[in-house]
């Protein structure tokens, strides 16, 4: 807010004529498109018009060699039928709803635990975000697929417990809990959010809140759940949609197959399959809109749901 | 923003240079064909393959000659494994930017022709700048497609059963020409009961394999434009397969999965498993054991089914060098020095030049020789018919759906709906 007081328009209006100033604005707005302009075209070449595309092809009969030859809603009626689509919406549904509620509370948890000032905070701070930077590489995923393989640490130490349950990567029942493991292990980047929030909230309210007998349980549930939601809120946004779009993970641990039996079939991937491998460039269109629409959907919802829970009270300003 | 204001034509001009040059680079690099001809006569033709590292080196070897010959053309190369080469190909070809010569298989030919991908050789042939002649029997009937010649073929290969020879050796099961199912499945048993190494890593959604199963019933798995047998048969042969994984004579599908991308049988998980012949090269080369070749059971103690296929060259019909693409192929197939280096990664050589050129050292490369030499003595070699269009994607599905069921996560009726559902859906495409 400093910058804008700072900043030099006004003394320039006294010295030089308005019409100058306009055309020197417009001109400075010029030069600013033009070293935009890469970006600009990038933007209407490589996102925008592949979009409008793809919304065309989700229409159509499309091999990737033929003329797209329209076929009205058929796409999107055939994917109501094709057992591999409701295996691929099953999947990743299960992905997001256990995957993304656990990385969140992880991230909470140690982010509570990190935002009391002890020595090593630093340390500790970066040891825990570590893993979100390097997480998403494949290398990552490779080293994934051999952990969790038979006789790998996974199995031994569980094995050691009395768990005999083999390597997960091969196992249709489990190999998707690899990839939950996986992404909750990245816990790290909400995590950096959460302590942001718990940053910000004032210690007065503890302090009256301690005065009237509070508890740390109730502390954490009337002050700083409440203090924190609108950061919460976000978390939950950023990081639902994110697990929606899941498919590096789950293309290199299940090696390209999005095996075995198609329990690691996220939506992404089967997208990737029938447009890749099948040539079904119309059916993959359409998929990838109705995703959209999930999306969309999933996120309106949680817009709706935040009247109920997110509390936006200034809390800078009460405390002064 | 304070410091812009000093902003004058010339930084527009700049700016806006160098976008137009960036976006003009983008332009002409973006789609990566570069294949052309330069300003002194120069050629560039771009040849891809699929395979390993070693293939790549001898390979990139037999083109260093290649363009000692001819100064005059120059060869860009790019590789990768089966699966991402035709990914690969696939999006390029449909983005009218194929190779001008590629690797190609009989899987392959009828998808590709159908969709105008594929240079009809003929001409080239006619204008005597490619030679069909000095090929071993009946190998360039492979690259033929409705009196097209669409490929040449630089090796052929024969489905075999690769055997684990230490364990085989172990149980103490010797596999016989001729062999009845009936053996095998018996020889199996014997295996695991002995050396508790399940005898087979999963023959049961081998699509090549099931076809040399129908053959020798009378059938095949396709016929020229559909698939060559009914729900029925292929609900049989996966329940068969399903109690066989049961009975722990196949290795379980869960290790198979993790083994990947190795072969289950080079990981020493399973004592034998069906595919190309020239594969013994790979496992040797991947494994710890010895690997060697054994006959393909049969249903009555003759035919196998088997069939000579073929690794070919193709060339694109987009290319505008047709001619250079001929001479590469001609040299390619023809030229002793190439088959030499080549040996037999790709299959025994095609040419009787090639053939003669390279005569085999090493116990792996004699064995296939001697393979080959012996399934064609036995006259049980019948001819391959062009796969339909689409074959591609059943093969891909048959592995799948019949890891699905060995998993036990399919009842054999609904994986083979599911099969027949797909197959029709890949047909169409």
């Amino acid at each position: 807010m400093t910058l804008v007081k700072e900043s030099p328009p006004v003394t320039r209006k006294a010295r030089s004529g308005a019409p100058a100033v306009k055309r020197r604005g417009r001109r400075e707005n010029l030069a600013g498109y033009l070293f935009m302009s890469p970006w600009i075209a990038g933007f209407l070449l490589l996102t925008a018009g592949p979009m409008v595309a793809s919304l065309y092809f989700a229409f159509t009969d499309y091999n990737l060699f033929n003329t797209p030859k329209w076929v009205g809603l058929d796409n999107f009626t055939k994917m109501f039928d094709d057992p591999r689509w409701q295996k691929s919406v099953e999947v990743t549904a299960k992905y997001v709803i256990i995957g993304t509620p656990l990385k969140l509370l992880l991230a909470l948890g140690v982010a509570l635990l990190l935002a009391q000032s002890r020595r090593g905070q630093a340390f500790y701070r970066a040891a825990f975000y570590a893993p979100s930077l390097i997480g998403a590489s494949v290398s990552v995923a490779f080293v994934w697929r051999s952990l969790f393989s038979d006789h790998a640490i996974v199995d031994r130490t569980m094995s050691v417990f009395g768990f005999h349950v083999g390597g997960w990567v091969g196992n249709p029942d489990w190999i998707l809990y690899c990839l939950v493991a996986l992404t909750v292990w990245q816990f790290g980047a909400p995590m950096v959010i959460f302590l942001a929030g718990l940053k910000q909230v004032p210690k007065e309210l503890y302090e009256a809140a301690e005065l009237d007998g509070a508890g740390a349980f109730r502390k954490f549930w009337s002050i700083t759940l409440p203090m924190i939601s609108p950061v919460l809120f976000f978390n939950v946004l950023l990081e639902t949609i994110h697990s929606f779009q899941i498919f590096g993970s789950a293309y290199v641990v299940s090696n390209t197959y999005c095996g075995p039996a198609d329990a690691t079939l996220v939506y992404t991937c089967y997208l990737y399959q029938q447009g890749f491998k099948n040539a079904q460039m119309g059916f993959a269109s359409a998929m990838a809109w109705m995703l959209l629409l999930a999306v969309a959907l999933v996120t309106a919802v949680l817009f709706w749901s935040q009247k109920k829970w997110v509390h936006y009270e200034n809390a800078t300003e009460d405390a002064r | 923003m304070g410091t812009s204001r000093n902003v004058e034509r010339r930084t527009i001009l700049k700016a806006a240079g160098a976008s137009a040059a960036a976006l003009g680079l983008a332009a002409t690099t973006g789609c990566g064909g570069d294949s052309g001809t330069s300003a002194d006569g120069t050629v560039t033709i771009r040849y891809s393959w699929w395979g390993a590292d070693e293939r790549a080196k001898k390979i990139n070897q037999t083109i260093k000659l290649f363009e000692k010959k001819y100064p005059k053309i120059k060869v860009k190369t790019d590789f990768q494994d089966y699966v991402s080469f035709w990914e690969k190909f696939q999006t390029q070809a449909a983005g009218g930017n194929p190779p001008d010569v590629f690797q190609n298989a009989v899987t392959f030919l009828r998808k590709y022709d159908k969709r105008s991908v594929l240079l009809d050789l003929k001409p080239q042939i006619d204008a005597g700048t490619l030679s069909l002649d000095n090929f071993r029997a009946g190998v360039t009937k492979v690259g033929e497609v409705d009196g097209k010649q669409l490929g040449v073929p630089v090796g052929s290969n024969t489905m075999a059963l690769v055997i684990d020879k230490k364990v085989f050796q172990k149980a103490g099961v010797e596999p016989a020409t001729g062999w009845t199912w009936d053996d095998y499945f018996k020889a199996l048993k014997t295996i695991h009961d002995k050396t508790k190494v399940p005898g087979d890593t999963g023959y049961f959604s081998i699509m090549y394999l099931y076809d040399l199963y129908l053959r020798q019933n009378g059938k095949a798995f396709y016929t020229k434009d559909g698939l060559g047998f009914d729900k029925a048969d292929l609900t049989e042969w996966w329940q068969d397969g399903y109690s066989r994984v049961k009975a722990g004579i196949i290795t379980d599908p869960k290790t198979v999965e993790q083994d990947r991308p190795k072969s289950s049988l080079s990981a020493g998980h399973g004592a034998s498993e069906f595919t190309w012949d020239n594969f013994t090269v790979r496992y040797t080369a991947e494994g710890s054991s010895e690997y060697g070749l054994a006959p393909i059971p049969t249903m009555d103690g003759k035919h196998t089914g088997q069939y000579l296929a073929s690794l070919m060259l193709s060339a694109s019909a987009r290319t505008s060098h047709p001619k250079e693409v001929a001479q590469f192929i001609n040299f390619m197939v023809h030229d002793p020095e190439v088959g030499k280096i080549m040996g037999y990664d790709r299959g025994i050589l095609a040419s009787t030049q090639q053939y003669d050129a390279f005569k085999p050292t090493d116990p792996v490369n004699k064995e296939i020789a001697q393979y080959e030499a012996d399934t064609a003595r036995a006259g049980v070699l019948g001819t391959i018919t062009p796969h339909p269009s689409g074959a591609d994607t059943i093969e891909a599905a048959f592995l799948r759906i019949g890891g699905d069921l060995a998993q036990g996560k399919t009842k054999p009726s609904a994986a083979v709906k599911q099969f027949f559902d797909e197959s029709q859906a890949a047909f169409q495409a």
